[in-house]
């Protein structure tokens, strides 16, 4: 055989799982006091030796001991350790052989040898049939022979036996390591996808968009799984099935509408994950390969109702484990009671809004001369409070505080709210009870009592002399500061039983004279900035806003 | 480049090695304390570029940790942050003067933590 192979069989220390430095470091220590380290596998055979020992044991012992089984037979070299023993024997008149099994994990991993000259290697018939077979010289042998120092057979065993124990000592700690480094890696995993999950259900607040939502569920999961593409399917307008794909996989859209519609179809029969690590080899998605290799999906489900899917494209690194497939499980129950919730609070939300409406429609139809009055009140109050900046909520409560802010007119007599002439003092206090009427009716309702100080108050004024407390300045709550421009405003703009609309120009002048006496002049000052123009739109918007009252009757009847 | 030493410290043995085996990955020298005192002597031996620390230990809390190691001037430039419990929050003033620059609120992502750590040391 070339010597070259030779040198490529020839296995180094960790091929037996050992390590290769404190290896390196004993053999430089045994060579030292002229002895030759080397190391057998489990079954005895001679796997590595140290090179550089003196000739001797290079050039003649570990060519004959590599000839066969290097331990000898008695010597039992089985896989329990019970059995393994440590062995020492001469090879060579003079060369003798030291071996100590190393245990780890009960288990026989290789043998710790080392060959010392004990005696003095003398010219015999066994030495030189070796020296024949090794087709080496004899007397050069014997030369060298006389260089080695010699170590006493206990001196050896000694020397074995303690470097024997340091290196499983060293195997222990070496395996304790990686098992910590093992912990600590899938602990770091579990860590991400507790913040993953932990980010979500943080992000599932109500009233939340939930196109954002799912897009930011799938760039949180495709960061943590590691993924190329992460897409979701869900129904969109009309109940369609609706596909979205994220990340830096690249697919055209049809391709895309196309995977959302084959997933979904096989997750309504299949009702459990679909892990496929190699898409080729399924016959119904073959034709995705060229963009991608592997796919995992997992249901958006409700009670067992399917709500869309949530899909994974091309690891990283590796194929998709029963670890993704959990996660990603999870990931999905939080969305899909993201997604029922939303679903639900739409609804309660639009039956809300809804009656909200008809309530306001009932009151403005008391009084002829006013329809209309709630809604267009409600319009620019919202107007007005996203001027001064509120949050989206905060707009969406005012609005519902001005569409509700007359409601106590019902309790008010209809011969008041319609007569033509001016008010007797009688007619007028009861005028005045309809912001306290109002508040009582709404008081029992949870989900709008933060309007209620708004229907309250729409008739205070800045200089402390409306009613019906007589509050002044920032005493008065600024949802009924910000009502009672709205209120007044369409009040001077619109017809009423006493007199003609009054042209919005000169309302607007009206405005600004009674900034600091009847209104809070922060808010007269933010109303003054919207143009006549923009008046305009929002009153025409009216007309449509009119139109909700029909969209909610026809949605209490596909009930 | 020599590599930025990081001062790990949390009575909650499971995050100092998840956390420390993530730095190590990335290239940081770490060292770890158990508890506020230990960390307080390794921060003043070992002079790290930047500590990371639990709120809520026992004896030495995080925040003294902080306002001790800002105290000493050897120690008074290194910068902090804080791993605190979620919903915790720190005032603002109280929290410059202790030298902590950002808290960061647990369950956290081993991942951002580091990747965060990376943008602080890089400037």
């Amino acid at each position: 055989m070339p010597a070259r192979l030779l040198a490529i069989a020839e296995p180094r220390p960790e091929a037996l799982a050992l390590p290769t430095a404190q290896v390196a470091q004993i053999a430089d220590l045994a060579r030292e006091a002229g002895i030759c380290l080397m190391l057998l596998d489990r079954h005895g055979l001679l796997a590595w030796h140290d090179a550089a020992a003196p000739a001797p044991f290079s050039k003649l012992l570990v060519p004959l001991l590599r000839r066969g089984r290097a331990l000898p037979e008695n010597a039992d070299a089985s896989d329990e350790c019970g059995d393994a023993r440590e062995t020492c024997w001469t090879v060579l008149e003079g060369l003798s052989v030291h071996a100590v099994p190393l245990v780890h994990r009960r288990q026989v991993v290789a043998y710790l040898a080392a060959a010392g000259r004990t005696s003095a290697v003398a010219d015999g018939e066994e030495l030189r049939r070796a020296c024949c077979q090794a087709r080496i010289d004899l007397s050069w042998l014997l030369a060298a022979a006389g260089q080695v120092p010699a170590i006493g057979g206990a001196q050896l065993a000694s020397l074995v036996r303690t470097q024997a124990a340091l290196l499983v000592q060293r195997l222990r700690q070496r395996d304790a390591d990686r098992e910590m480094r093992a912990i600590a890696t899938h602990l770091s995993n579990a860590y991400e996808e507790l913040a993953l999950l932990d980010r979500l259900s943080r992000g599932m607040r109500l009233g939340r968009n939930p196109d954002d939502f799912l897009r930011q569920v799938c760039l949180d999961a495709m960061e943590v799984l590691g993924l190329r593409g992460m897409g979701v399917v869900v129904r969109g307008e009309g109940g369609i099935w609706r596909p979205s794909l994220f990340g830096p996989i690249a697919m055209p859209l049809d391709d895309v509408e196309h995977l959302g519609d084959a997933l979904i179809e096989r997750l309504d029969q299949l009702r459990k994950p679909i892990v496929l690590n190699d898409l080729a080899a399924d016959a119904s998605l073959q034709w995705l390969q060229a963009r991608a290799r592997r796919l995992l999906a997992v249901r958006l489900e409700r009670q067992d109702r399917l709500l869309g899917c949530l899909f994974g494209l091309d690891k990283q690194e590796g194929e998709f484990d029963s670890v993704d497939c959990r996660l990603l499980t999870e990931i999905a129950a939080e969305a899909s009671i993201f997604l029922e919730n939303t679903r639900l609070f739409d609804d309660v939300h639009g039956l809300m809004m809804g009656l909200l409406h008809s309530l306001t429609s009932a009151v403005d139809a008391k009084d002829t001369y006013t329809c209309g009055h709630s809604e267009r009140v409600a319009l620019l109050s919202r107007h007005l409070a996203e001027k001064i900046g509120m949050d989206r909520r905060t707009v969406e409560r005012v609005y519902i505080a001005g569409l509700l802010h007359d409601v106590g007119k019902i309790g008010v007599p209809e011969s008041v709210l319609q007569k033509t002439g001016k008010l007797t003092r009688e007619e007028f206090e009861e005028m005045k009870k309809h912001p306290l009427i109002g508040a009582h009716i709404l008081r029992n309702i949870r989900q709008i009592d933060d309007v209620i100080p708004g229907v309250l108050h729409h008739h205070e004024r800045y200089d402390g002399r409306g009613y019906p407390s007589g509050l002044a300045g920032q005493d008065i709550p600024l949802f009924g500061r910000l009502i009672c421009v709205a209120d007044s405003f369409d009040a001077m703009t619109s017809n009423r039983t006493y007199r003609g609309a009054l042209p919005l120009e000169v309302a607007m002048l009206e405005i600004r004279r009674c900034s600091g006496t009847q209104f809070d002049p922060a808010m007269a000052e933010v109303f003054l900035t919207t143009t006549i123009r923009e008046l305009r739109v929002l009153l025409e918007e009216h007309q449509t806003a009119s139109g909700r009252l029909l969209d909610f009757q026809r949605l209490l009847r596909s009930r | 480049m020599k590599s930025r030493t990081v001062l790990l410290v949390d009575d909650e043995a499971h995050i100092v090695h998840v956390v420390a085996l993530k730095l190590r990955e990335a290239g940081f020298r770490v060292v770890t304390a158990g508890d506020g005192r230990e960390a307080l002597a390794a921060a003043r031996r070992e002079l790290p570029d930047l500590l990371i620390t639990d709120y809520q230990m026992p004896g030495l809390s995080g925040l003294e940790l902080c306002q001790r190691m800002k105290e000493a001037a050897r120690t008074s430039s290194i910068p902090a942050i804080l791993l605190t419990a979620r919903g915790y929050e720190l005032d603002e003033g109280e929290s410059r003067r202790s030298g902590i620059l950002l808290t960061v609120a647990k369950p956290f992502s081993p991942r951002q933590l580091v990747a965060t750590v990376h943008r602080l040391l890089a400037a």
